[in-house]
């Protein structure tokens, strides 16, 4: 929308507004086919060889009540049933959830380096899980564990921490926000680091929280991230013009009628909580809130109504392929594979893209 | 010294010293396997020894039976297909007959017997392929509590429907209620009562054994490339030296393993024992360390290497581990009978080579 006033050469014009055009049908398409290849390979893939035969029948049976007639022995459809299956979908969900909530923050604070855990969400998670880990108590209900139940809780309160205590002083909204995040954010890293130091044998636990991944990812874990992740997502994406008017600045969204303060209030609690519920499910998985929403602005411009709805779709995707990857390579960190596989291709991007870019 | 054996001596001092962590919260508990009483110094294999404490009931299966973290644990029926998520499981299983139905097991860098090395790996330190376990059809996983295995893959695997029994040893006592443990869930209570009853009985005679003699200020090396790691006070190697006739130096915490140099200096060990000598750390290594010639042990020559191991494994083996920990401690003491008397597979592994 900003970039739509450049007054260029007239061929490199007509250029982009052909890429603008297509870009986003590309993208959808794109991301379409990569969403369902991602679906069919982390089912069928695995430590344990399964026919892909076998992997459909069990599939069919279950999803479309078609009975293939194939014979499978119990384990194999448990773990196509309730290892792979959850696994991938809650992937895709959080995949999702983060591309959404790093678009959104990336255009409330219009700042490109914003990402989900910009304002103290992930910092605040982390410690919250840490917690969970290190007091001798063990509550678990249906599937969550007092850690899923802390780190969403963790990620809430430092969002609102962070929130309540911006708004107090001179500085300008958007400043006062990014810095209070940070400071909020140090402070609960220090805790963390605190809670580390003291938990001895759990020291593992939390670590493998911080490096984020879904290899206990379950149908109970998907069932509480989904509602929580569509709802807020779904909410965003219909507050999609009041992001774009956010994005022009303060007085021009003010003089498009957008109430500024509310709007922003209620964008970054979906955002928050939408991300909360990422990494509850997931631990930190970092990269893909960053990320994907430069991918799709660099293909398709700043326009919200494409950026987030594409993001979601980019962020599924990658997330369900780098936890593939990750599965296969002997479940190494999912963030570590997101990076290797997504800063290359960024960079990629940002060479190549001839127009100027803007948030 | 690359980065990767720097990582590997990580790993290593992570995977010996989990089970021997946070000994700390059973603070007090002093093994008390000996019964001075029935303790001749006899060279007659206690055949007599100590009994098992609780009687353990004919194992009649479908049974449920209580872990050590106390989860309920059923079992339809005698376990066929067993995955061991631990060395010393993996060890004990062996030890009491039932090696041949282990289809799994963890990746262990001192694996023990050679047999074992047939089964394949579905974990490793901090993972658990439950995929793997899955298609195994395992029906009965015995997994190490304290966070020797991921917790939530133990909950996920029991959310599966695989029965998953958590052993985790504290001190020496609860090593043999583990091992009657183990052999109850797989149908061999009277084979697990008889063994813990002989490596009862060796305890016993190692202590008589080490009783008249001086106890001379024992310092156990776990590691010491970056700091200084060895016995927390209470801990379960604390309690293997003081069986084994030593006066244990400990850090002065029950839970930090590290203990910084001035202490150990001023503690000043009689005895240096290198549980890192299978890592290359010699006498005289340790002899040229600055500030560690003041030392009596060091002076006098007593750096001695010592098959960690045996010494920390809460197996059946431990019984050689103790034996090994009074032959370094008293050179001369008067150990009657050998490993065989155990009933645990001899081991005198030379601690060097025991790992690649």
């Amino acid at each position: 929308m900003t970039s739509d006033g450049a007054v260029a050469s007239r061929p490199l014009v007509v250029g982009r507004i052909g890429r603008a055009r297509r870009g986003p049908l590309l993208l959808a398409g794109g991301g379409g086919i990569a969403l369902v290849l991602g679906l069919v390979l982390g089912v069928g893939l695995g430590t344990v060889a399964i026919a892909p035969a076998d992997t459909l029948a069990i599939l069919a049976e279950r999803l479309l009540g078609v009975d293939l007639g194939r014979t499978m022995t119990p384990a194999v459809e448990t773990i196509v049933w309730e290892l792979r299956l959850p696994r991938v979908l809650t992937s895709m969900v959080v995949g999702a959830g983060l591309a959404i909530a790093g678009a959104t923050f990336q255009g409330l604070l219009r700042n490109p380096l914003a990402d989900p855990y910009v304002l103290g969400t992930a910092s605040g998670a982390a410690l919250g899980a840490a917690i969970a880990v290190v007091i001798p108590v063990r509550v678990a209900f249906l599937g969550f564990g007092l850690l899923h139940g802390f780190a969403f809780l963790g990620a809430l309160a430092a969002v609102f921490t962070v929130y309540r205590l911006s708004r107090i002083g001179g500085l300008s909204a958007l400043t006062s926000l990014l810095l209070t995040g940070y400071a909020v954010g140090s402070l609960l890293a220090a805790g963390l680091a605190m809670a580390m130091y003291l938990s001895g044998a759990a020291l593992r636990q939390i670590f493998s929280y911080l490096l984020g991944g879904f290899d206990t990812a379950g149908w109970p874990q998907l069932a509480g991230a989904v509602p929580l992740v569509a709802v807020g997502s779904l909410l965003i994406l219909v507050r999609a013009r009041a992001l774009n008017g956010l994005l022009l600045g303060e007085e021009a969204a003010a003089h498009l009628g957008v109430d500024i303060r509310r709007e922003r209030a209620i964008l970054l609690a979906l955002a928050s909580l939408v991300t909360a519920a990422a990494v509850a499910v997931s631990g930190l998985i970092g990269f893909v809130g960053l990320v994907v929403p430069h991918v799709v602005r660099l293909v398709v411009g700043p326009n919200a109504r494409l950026v987030l709805p594409l993001s979601a779709l980019g962020g599924a995707a990658l997330l369900a392929f780098a936890d593939l990857a990750a599965r296969l390579l002997g479940e190494i960190p999912v963030g570590v594979v997101t990076a290797v596989i997504g800063a290359p291709f960024f960079l990629f991007l940002l060479r190549r893209s001839r127009s100027g870019y803007e948030l | 010294m690359s980065a990767s054996f720097t990582f590997r001596r990580l790993r290593f001092v992570l995977i010996v010293m989990l089970p021997v962590l946070v000994a700390a919260c059973t603070s007090g508990a002093t093994p008390t396997v000996s019964i001075p009483a029935d303790a001749t110094s006899s060279a007659q294999p206690a055949e007599t020894g100590t009994p098992p404490p609780e009687p353990t009931e004919a194992a009649t299966f479908p049974m449920t039976l209580t872990d050590d973290e106390g989860t309920e644990v059923e079992l339809a029926a005698e376990p066929q297909r067993i995955v061991s998520l631990t060395p010393a499981a993996t060890e004990t299983l062996f030890a009491l007959g039932v090696g041949d139905r282990l289809v799994g097991k963890v990746e262990d860098f001192s694996l023990y017997p050679p047999e074992a090395a047939a089964i394949p790996d579905v974990a490793r330190f901090g993972e658990v392929d439950v995929e793997r376990i899955v298609s195994l059809e395992a029906d009965l996983v015995i997994a190490g509590g304290n966070n020797f295995n991921p917790p939530d893959k133990i909950e996920q695997l029991r959310g599966l429907d695989v029965p998953v029994v958590v052993t985790y040893a504290p001190d020496i006592e609860t090593v043999f209620t583990d091992i009657e443990l183990i052999g109850l869930a797989v149908g061999r209570a009277d084979e697990a009562a008889d063994l813990t009853a002989s490596m009862r009985a060796a305890f016993d005679q190692v202590e008589a054994a080490a009783a008249g003699l001086e106890r001379p200020r024992v310092f156990y090396e776990l590691d010491a490339t970056q700091a200084i790691y060895t016995a927390a006070d209470d801990s379960f190697l604390a309690a293997m030296i003081e069986l084994a006739g030593g006066e244990p130096i400990t850090t002065g915490s029950t839970t930090s393993f590290e203990i910084p140099l001035e202490t150990l200096v001023t503690a000043d060990p009689e005895v240096i024992l290198l549980g890192d000598a299978a890592y290359g750390v010699t006498a005289e290594a340790v002899a040229a360390r600055p500030g560690w010639n003041v030392m009596t042990a060091v002076r006098e020559g007593r750096i001695r290497p010592i098959d960690d191991v045996i010494v920390t494994r809460p197996g059946p083996r431990l019984v050689d581990g103790l034996r090994a920990l009074a032959r370094a401690i008293h050179p001369d003491i008067d150990l009657p009978g050998s490993a065989a008397a155990s009933g645990s597979p001899s081991a005198a592994s030379p601690a060097a080579s025991a790992v690649p």
